[in-house]
């Protein structure tokens, strides 16, 4: 039977050309040891606000859990279009990691920077949909890049669905563009809970290996050429 | 960051819909799960199960509060009366039996209100304001208990008085997105789709 699936959850089947060239020039023949020596995947998170800094964090700390090595990286507030100086930034602070996420607080960024592959994390409210929505607009605007979705606080796996329905949809039907769902924290995940609290790391767990199985990321040179 | 509260409105019964999903927990109780946002009765309530799986049926409306509990008490019935039917559609009530709760909420507390309430001990009553906090749509709920003192409100339209229990405020937290003024508007079509969920 044909796949009815509807392209908002479908997962677009190629990034940007410029990572299959890097691809293909750089990762085809190399071992698993060279291709984390050379590259880091990039992982940045637009949040909807500094108070979800925590959940960058935490996930970071997920990754590294599950073996992944990982470390949050910060873009300069002031960087700008300087791609050239976080590139060689970040060359410094990820060498020898193979993820390293990068929370980000304003779109702008995300744009001047050029990002591929962009995660959102959208508190469960209509009014943050509609800033999501807006951020999206904005960052569809030139080259549009791979969009996931973290729905934050939502009371039920039923209420993520229908804000990440409600989000999806629109960006598909007036923007053309598919959004990727990675799952969601719900209200009751709070950066109270502690390190060590079950329920907090399910959650964090499973976004973490929706984004590594998903390959939802952005490769970075770190010894070679600058981000890709 | 600094907090700006005002007194706002809403007309849209599907924006106090949203924002009553929202604020489920503090209508009834935490852990309680939603079963349907939207039933296709009359006045359109929310029904929920609280986190001992009793049925709870919301009913509200924007501007009329005697319309939210005529319709309430009416659809509370009817829903007793297919509780076989709610507990097949949903098998992890584990076959109710109680009678469903009924919440009403509404701007003012309906008339009649006082009488019904001492009688119907599954009944709860809450007023709504809405508010609005850093451009952020909040909504605030006040339990109205069934003693004399808070019910006075009934006839004086005044805050409920010291003897109603805390009231007990639910406001959509406050987001500090630094980017709103360098993101595109939305045009009526999109402005429309995203009023409500």
């Amino acid at each position: 039977m044909t796949s009815q699936i509807n392209p908002a959850w479908r997962r677009r089947p190629a990034s940007s050309d410029r990572l299959a060239k890097i691809g293909a020039r750089f990762l085809s023949d190399m071992g698993d040891s060279e291709k984390n020596a050379d590259f880091c995947r990039a992982i940045p998170f637009l949040l909807d606000g500094p108070s979800q800094e925590w959940i960058v964090s935490e996930l970071c700390e997920v990754l590294t859990q599950k073996g992944h090595k990982s470390v949050v990286f910060h873009i300069p507030e002031n960087a700008g279009d300087a791609q050239q100086a976080v590139r060689e930034e970040l060359k410094r602070q990820c060498r020898g990691c193979e993820y390293c996420v990068l929370p980000i607080d304003s779109a702008a960024t995300a744009r001047a920077q050029r990002l591929d592959h962009v995660v959102l994390l959208v508190p469960a409210n209509l009014d943050a949909v509609r800033r999501a929505y807006r951020r999206i607009k904005y960052l569809a605007e030139r080259d549009v890049p791979e969009i996931g979705i973290v729905l934050v606080g939502p009371r039920d796996q039923h209420a993520a669905w229908r804000y990440f329905r409600k989000l999806a949809v629109g960006t598909l039907r007036y923007l053309d563009v598919p959004l990727v769902n990675f799952g969601f924290l719900p209200e009751q995940v709070t950066p109270e809970h502690g390190p060590a609290d079950q329920h907090r790391d399910n959650f964090l767990s499973r976004i973490s290996e929706r984004l590594i199985g998903s390959e939802f990321f952005q490769l970075c040179a770190v010894d070679a050429a600058g981000i890709s | 960051m600094k907090l700006r509260i005002t007194a706002s409105d809403i007309t849209d019964p599907e924006e106090l819909r949203t924002l009553l999903i929202d604020a489920a927990d503090e209508l009834a109780g935490a852990g309680c799960r939603i079963l349907e946002p939207q039933l296709s009765w009359d006045g359109h309530p929310i029904l929920l199960a609280d986190a001992g799986l009793h049925p709870v049926l919301v009913s509200f409306d924007v501007a009329h509060g005697q319309a939210a509990l005529l319709n309430g008490l009416k659809n509370a019935e009817q829903l007793a009366g297919t509780l076989a039917w709610v507990n097949q559609v949903y098998d992890f009530l584990q076959q109710q039996q109680r009678a469903p709760k009924l919440i009403v909420v509404s701007r003012e507390l309906p008339p009649g209100a006082t009488a019904i309430l001492s009688a119907c001990p599954n009944l709860s009553l809450f007023r709504y304001r809405i508010l609005n906090v850093n451009g952020e749509t909040g909504l605030w709920l006040e339990r109205m208990s069934g003693d004399n003192a808070p019910l006075k409100a009934e006839s004086v339209p005044a805050p409920a008085p010291a003897a109603a229990p805390p009231a007990r405020p639910f406001v959509v937290a406050a987001t500090a997105a630094t980017d709103n003024d360098t993101l595109p508007s939305l045009s009526d079509e999109e402005n429309a789709y995203f009023q409500q969920l």
